[in-house]
């Protein structure tokens, strides 16, 4: 048990269980479609024309960027098209995605005798390694997971994010149960890779299977497991740390810095499968809930719609309402022929958390009792509704991780965590037209000095020319008249000569 | 999925619960004006706010459904005598509705507690009509006959025991001579009492407000009786009198007008406690919680400025 706690944070359970934590296999998509722009870094770029024959696992897009991920092919087929599409996002918004046609053989790339021995292999090639291997943050928050590693300095401790981020979602809870082995080896990877003496495993109390099952497959003294009370937003990494080792990173800081590596358990899995067998990531697990599905987990290839992927949870007649991620950070997607994507942990089929009509902030106080961070929403929501994001900024507005427990409490029914990431919006926008403003102004005020400078630089230049013209003339002068006094002394010579001469 | 919260009105209805205990206590022992004075108080602010919230363009069915306004007209009509004329609550609450709230913009951005803001209104404007209690039960005609002056009946009335010491003090010259027994205000304030932990208990208010008023009450109250036990009331009676109780439990911890943070809470309650001890022993005024409540609410963005709590990692 962690001896630590930090302060806040609710306590909700599951609002759809399951009698037992399963994980279907999805069966292999017609199309798939896959995003080239992951979560940060740059967008990858193409490596397969239209028309190609791709196999699983095959890298269709590569980057050279130090966040940017290789994406792979999740099927075998054709490539259909390299375009615009849509991506599950809250506006609907697209971007440029590679579409696959599945020929239904699923025929990988050949992987024989590729695994790589990472006991005699450098950090750094490990690191490479798990770049090309397309591998982000399965947790939902899609870092990079190679930038992560990459990163780290003089390492103590690992950090195994097991406690599953939001109420409802189970991917992580089922990987745990199912396939406990590949994490604690995994896990062992990790702590080669990062140079860590030890590796700590964290699982909320309340997945007593998950642990159990770790438990028994972990023969390494360098690996403990830990279960955390169960509360929400102690998967927040910077919490979850505080609540295992009680040491709190600094706000605007990392926990690379203090020498503590996190990572998520699916991750780590992830991780397992690029070095020992060689498979990209090209499939995740995701938990479809809510009341208008039959709550599971399904292990899926990258890039299978939302459509489909529901359509195997048995959803009910009334099924309408879609959000991706979990129930309280989650981002509403308006078209369900969006793909799934590498962060997409999970979908809420109609997630009754939705709330009544708001009512006036009577700054009751609840929200800052249960804010993780130690925010006071109710005087941020003050600030930011009035747009007065300095204001804002005082009462800490970036230290906010918008994980809604503030919304959530809330008698009055605001949305507290979009006034917050609204504020943070507009702040950053007003940077930028600051920044904007700030170089105009710059460079109006160099051209206005410039073209004095120019001013003055032409008039000196007259100047100057007009004295070399003078001193020109004048010095031209002084010969014309030296060569006339010269012309009198010989006229005047020869007329005496001359005289002489008569 | 149950929030903790259902609504904003149901905290409001929470709050009302609480007070029953204490009412129905005023009631045993005052009879039916307590209930009339409720009654005429909470029909006069529904009119007024559904009236100024149909004049600035507001949604009035949602707003009156929250349940502020008829609980800043309970809490302002059991602060009351129950035997002041009608027009007294009505013009109390009025005031208290008008300028205490829709003219900052109504719920949530009011600076000051509109219930007390009301209450002073009428105590500087009405002092006679203010501080003329009654002794007896009275019945429901009774109750009418007085509240409505539609005959001359005689009621039983007098100063609360708070005026007494004020005035009695002078003559008799010493706190022992003076008879502090009053079982009404004890049973009513006990009533506030247990009203008030229902609330803590279904964690409708925080503990700080309520436990630092009544520190600040019992500190204040001890140094002062130490100095000198002839003069200064002793600290249960400062406890057991006036609307103690009802002011640590409900009028201090109004969310909107008291500090938001913890640490300003405990300050915020505590000052208040210390200021009503200080103006019921030194002030012109017999009970000083309205003036304490205001006084402190307007430093309550300092309070709130100076006590952010520590925010993780900083």
């Amino acid at each position: 048990m962690a001896d630590y706690s930090f302060n806040g944070g609710i306590v909700i359970s599951n609002p759809y269980p399951v009698d037992k934590v399963e994980i279907i296999q999805a069966p292999l998509p017609k199309k798939v479609t896959i995003p080239l722009q992951q979560r940060i870094g740059e967008r990858a770029k193409p490596c397969v024309s239209v028309g190609d024959y791709v196999l699983t696992g095959q890298v269709i897009a590569s980057t050279k960027d130090s966040f940017g991920v290789f994406i792979h092919a999740s099927v075998s087929g054709v490539v259909l098209s390299i375009n615009e599409q849509v991506i599950p996002h809250k506006l609907g918004l697209k971007s440029q995605c590679i579409t696959i046609e599945s020929d239904g053989k699923d025929k990988w790339i050949d992987n024989s005798g590729c695994g790589i021995d990472f006991l005699h292999c450098s950090a750094q090639t490990m690191i490479d390694y798990i770049q090309k291997s397309g591998i982000v943050g399965l947790g939902g928050a899609g870092f990079p997971t190679h930038a992560k590693l990459g990163k780290i300095k003089q390492c103590h401790t690992l950090i195994i994010n097991g406690t599953e981020c939001e109420p409802g979602v189970m991917c992580d809870d089922a990987l745990m149960q199912l396939h406990p082995r590949e994490i604690i080896r995994g896990v062992e990877i990790l702590l080669h890779i990062c140079g860590a003496k030890r590796a700590i495993i964290a699982i909320e109390d309340d997945k007593q299977a998950a642990y159990q099952a770790l438990l028994m497959f972990n023969h390494n003294d360098r690996i403990s497991i830990s279960q955390i009370p169960t509360k929400y937003t102690s998967g927040a990494e910077k919490l979850l740390i505080k609540a295992l080792l009680g040491v709190e990173i600094s706000s605007g800081g990392f926990a690379v810095d203090r020498g503590i590596a996190c990572q998520n358990v699916a991750t780590t899995k992830a991780v397992f499968d690029a070095v020992v067998d060689h498979k990209p990531l090209v499939s995740r697990i995701v938990t479809v809930t809510g009341s208008g599905v039959k709550p599971n987990n399904f292990e899926v290839r990258l890039g299978t719609s939302f459509k489909s992927l529901i359509s195997m949870a048995s959803p009910n007649q009334k099924a309408h309402d879609y959000r991706m991620g979990g129930m309280m950070m989650g981002v509403d997607v308006a078209d369900i022929q969006a793909p799934i994507c590498k962060i997409t942990n999970a979908i809420f089929v109609n997630n009754h958390i939705h709330k009544p009509a708001i009512q006036e902030c009577i700054r009751c106080g609840q929200c800052s009792e249960v804010c993780p961070v130690g925010l006071l929403p109710q005087q941020l929501y003050w600030h930011a509704k009035s747009e007065n994001i300095e204001k804002a900024i005082n009462y800490n507005l970036f230290d906010c991780i918008e994980c809604a427990c503030c919304d959530y409490v809330c008698p009055s029914h605001i949305l507290l965590a979009n006034y917050f990431s609204f504020a943070k919006a507009l702040n950053k926008q007003q940077t930028r037209e600051q920044d904007r403003i700030n170089i105009a102004r710059e460079r109006f005020e160099f051209r206005e000095y410039r073209l004095e400078r120019n001013k003055l630089e032409r008039v000196q230049m007259m100047a100057d020319k007009k004295k070399a013209l003078k001193e020109k003339m004048a010095k031209e002068q002084s010969q014309k008249q030296k060569i006339a006094k010269a012309m009198q002394r010989v006229q005047q010579a020869k007329d005496k000569k001359n005289d002489t001469n008569i | 999925m149950t929030p903790i919260f259902n609504s904003t009105s149901w905290m409001m209805r929470q709050v009302i619960y609480a007070l029953a205990l204490g009412v129905m206590a005023a009631y045993y022992f005052f009879g039916w004006g307590v209930l009339l004075q409720i009654v005429l108080g909470v029909v006069t602010a529904i009119a007024v706010e559904s009236a100024f919230l149909a004049l600035r363009g507001r949604d009035v069915i949602s707003s009156i459904s929250d349940g502020s306004v008829v609980l800043t007209a309970i809490l302002l009509a059991i602060s009351i005598p129950s035997i002041a004329p009608w027009w007294v609550i009505v013009v109390g609450v009025s005031f208290a509705i008008i300028f205490g709230k829709q003219l900052y913009g109504g719920l949530g951005n009011n600076p000051f507690n509109p219930a007390m803001l009301g209450y002073v209104f009428l105590l500087i404007s009405y002092p006679l009509q203010m501080s003329t209690w009654q002794i007896d039960f009275l019945s429901l005609s009774q109750a009418l006959d007085v509240v409505f002056d539609l005959s001359n009946i005689d009621v039983i009335s007098g100063a609360t025991k708070l005026d007494e010491v004020k005035n009695g003090l002078s003559l008799a010259g010493s706190i022992q001579q003076l008879d502090l027994h009053s079982p009404s205000q004890a049973w009513i304030n006990a009533g506030f009492l247990l009203g008030g932990l229902y609330l803590l208990f279904r964690k409708v208010i925080f503990w700080q407000i309520p436990a630092a008023f009544l520190a600040g009450i019992v500190i204040s109250s001890i140094l002062l009786s130490v100095s000198n036990t002839d003069l200064y009331l002793p600290t249960q009676n400062h406890l057991m009198l006036g609307g103690t109780m009802l002011g640590a439990f409900f009028i201090a911890t109004d969310p909107v007008s008291a500090s938001t943070t913890p640490k300003g809470r405990i300050i915020y309650g505590f000052l208040i406690g210390v200021l009503i001890v200080i103006i019921r022993t030194f002030g012109g005024y017999p009970d000083g919680i309205a003036f304490a409540v205001l006084l402190m609410n307007m430093t309550v963005p300092l309070i709130d400025s100076f006590t952010q709590p520590k925010v993780f990692g900083r």
